[in-house]
């Protein structure tokens, strides 16, 4: 049997083993593993004497993964900005943000759900959870909305739609895991994921503005806030932006010179930030070692995924299945940008009913180096590139749309998490009635991504000023 | 974020020793959690040394490297434990009853036999750098201040070797699930569906932002 045969069988085995309910990370583990043995055993043409030799080759080499992947100074950005959510609890950042976004913006057509918008992007921004944001924002955003006479329904279609913007502006973790995986500079992906997660926030609040203007039961616009009101809001919300300009400043200095530091750094700084806010606010020891044990669980299954992950992407490295996978791709006769809709259409699909960063380290192996070959391959200049960009440049755009895509399945039902958290804040709503409030967000959500295809230099101009 | 299963517990052995086992997970995951605290010092230290005193804490790439086994493998056990290690769940979702326990059975089984063969993997691994001859005990180093390597790779067979303790009362407890089917499910992660998750959720955030309003 060829390599490539072994690994269409392993990984077809590991599809089986996912779908039957093992937990992704040693699912992808056993399927490397037992990938690496047979390959060896293989090699050595399947003699009885041979097989413990390839078992004890195959360990060694499946047992190196874990220690030598996971110590590395990139991947330690992970638990830092992980740390940073659990601690933006205490920090008081929620109330202080919607009452800043509030006093400055609702004074536009449908100005407090565009104020929910923005305040739910910069909280979900800096916490990264987006279905824990949407559970806060819908005790604090919903009941005023409703109050200014909003219909329910759309309410909470804004907490949930506001809640998924947090995979995007920095500090972004699963942007971070994506650069690992695929071997990308982490600076340039966090730098790219800002302005499409803005641009995002924007296109939502250009939405409810639209709506505002053309619905005449939509809920009115709320003024009368003084400018010294307006001042004094925005002191207690500045951490957040405190936070996402210092993950910033690490990776790119926009004033000329080198950056202030790595970004493991900047998402250090920004910990520490918010944990003094936090230690100010009255967070005590059983507080924080609440926030440390939540962010130890949620580092801890994520390494998992990734070294799990990494076994079988050394398994694969010896089958060559992505290499096989890539020219298959490339032999197809379709235009290569329908191909990339259509893996997009694929991720949407697959989003449905898995987790976003499992998802993701499961299929990057395969998908990624397809998408490269589709461009023209990884070293591939912008001038002979299929899609009009370098190497380079099209990993760091294929993660942004990727990883919209899994932020747009958190509102997609039928298990879309972010709407049934915002029912289960709400005695007085369905979850059907949380989908039915959410779906302009879809339309909102498919122009963003159409024009982040169409106009790759939305995702690409800040990481290519560096 | 909460885990999308719930532990029960009552009086008996199993229990107890999920109780017991539990708390040895729990702590490890919270030296897990503190390890994440220090490495943010460390940074701010760093850059605060660089900077103002410049006065950068030597051999700081070399610590991050000996703190990140700690933090990545440490809690390894406790997650299982509260089954927060993601899967799909829209097939396991629907099964119940001894369909379910047998599907469970099978997958921890699985699991249990990688776990097994990564600790004989992984301790090779932290073999080929331990020498008892050596100074520090030590065949390999870390670049900068020279650090022995051997502890952190040790710390990923025994975190490991705690997965596989936990894997072991898994497979009791859905054996007994299997086998008894009274309903009674104790020891083992048990699914909920979306719902109950939000429901688990909203009650996990309230908690908290009662707190800090």
């Amino acid at each position: 049997m060829e390599p490539i045969d072994i690994g269409l069988f392993v990984s077809g085995g590991m599809v089986v083993l996912v779908f039957l309910g093992m937990r992704v990370a040693f699912a992808a583990g056993l399927a490397g593993l037992i990938g690496l043995i047979w390959i060896f055993w293989a090699k050595k043409g399947y003699g009885n004497s041979e097989f413990s030799w390839a078992l004890i080759v195959a360990l060694k080499t499946a047992g190196q993964v874990p220690h030598s992947k996971i110590s590395s100074q990139a991947l330690s950005l992970i638990p830092t900005f992980v740390m940073i959510g659990y601690l933006a609890y205490y920090a008081g950042l929620t109330r202080a943000l919607f009452e800043a976004a509030k006093r400055w913006v609702a004074w536009v057509p449908g100005g407090l759900a565009v104020s929910t918008v923005f305040a739910t992007a910069g909280f979900a921004a800096v916490s990264g959870a987006s279905v824990a944001t949407s559970a806060v924002f819908a005790r604090i955003a919903i009941p005023e909305m409703l109050r200014v006479g909003y219909d329910k329904r759309f309410a909470a279609g804004v907490v949930a739609a506001g809640g998924t913007l947090a995979s995007l502006i920095p500090p972004s973790a699963i942007l971070v895991i994506y650069a690992i995986i695929v071997e990308q500079d982490v600076g340039k992906l966090l730098l790219a994921g800002f302005i499409p997660g803005v641009f995002s926030a924007i296109i939502y609040g250009l939405l409810i503005i639209g709506m505002a203007l053309s619905i005449k039961t939509f809920g009115p616009p709320v003024s009368g806030f003084t400018w010294r009101e307006r001042l004094i809001s925005l002191p207690p919300a500045l951490p957040i932006v405190f936070v996402v300009i210092t993950i910033i400043f690490f990776v790119y200095n926009p004033f000329g010179g080198d950056a202030w530091g790595t970004p493991t750094e900047g998402g250090a700084i920004g910990a520490f930030v918010v944990f003094l806010i936090a230690l100010f606010r009255g967070m005590r020891w059983t507080e924080l070692k609440g926030a440390l044990l939540e962010t130890a669980k949620l580092t801890v299954m994520i390494f998992t995924i990734i070294w799990g992950v990494l076994i079988y992407v050394r398994f694969l490295g010896f089958a060559d299945l992505p290499g096989a996978f890539a020219e298959w791709i490339t032999s197809l006769a379709y235009p290569p940008i329908l191909i990339l809709v259509c893996i997009l259409l694929a991720y949407a699909l697959l989003g449905m009913f898995m987790d976003a960063i499992g998802m993701l380290l499961l299929t990057l192996p395969v998908v990624y180096p397809a998408v490269m070959a589709l461009n023209g391959g990884e070293n591939v200049s912008a001038a002979n590139s299929t899609f009009g960009m370098s190497g380079t440049m099209c990993a760091i755009w294929f993660g942004i749309l990727v990883v919209k895509m899994a932020e747009f399945c958190l509102i997609t039902p039928p298990i879309g998490l972010n709407c049934f958290v915002v029912a289960g804040v709400r005695d007085d709503l369905s979850v059907q009635d949380v989908f039915k409030g959410v779906t302009p967000f879809f339309i909102a959500d498919a122009i963003t991504i159409f024009l982040l295809v169409l106009f790759p230099t939305i995702v690409l101009w800040l990481p290519g000023q560096v | 974020m909460v885990s999308s299963s719930i532990v029960l517990s009552d009086n008996s052995l199993l229990s107890k020793i999920d109780q017991f086992l539990c708390k040895l997970e729990k702590s490890l995951a919270l030296l897990s959690g503190v390890a994440v605290f220090i490495l943010m010092l460390l940074a701010v230290y760093s850059v605060g040394g660089r900077n103002f005193f410049d006065q950068p804490l030597s051999g700081y790439v070399d610590w991050i490297e000996q703190f990140m086994p700690l933090i990545a493998f440490m809690g390894i056990a406790y997650v299982h434990r509260e089954g927060g290690h993601v899967r799909m769940d829209m097939l396991i979702g629907s099964l119940q009853g001894r369909v379910l326990y047998l599907a469970e059975f099978f997958t921890t089984l699985a699991i249990l036999i990688l776990m097994l063969l990564l600790v004989i993997g992984s301790w090779a691994h932290f073999e080929r750098s331990f020498d008892f001859a050596s100074p520090l005990w030590s065949r390999d180093s870390t670049m900068d201040i020279a650090l022995p390597v051997w502890p952190a790779k040790l710390l990923v067979p025994f975190a490991f070797g705690t997965l596989c303790l936990r894997l072991i009362v898994h497979l009791w407890g859905f054996g007994r699930a299997f086998i008894v089917n009274d309903g009674r499910l104790v020891a083992i992660p048990v699914p909920v569906d979306p719902a109950k998750q939000a429901a688990l959720e909203s009650e996990y955030v309230t908690e908290r932002y009662d707190k800090v309003g």
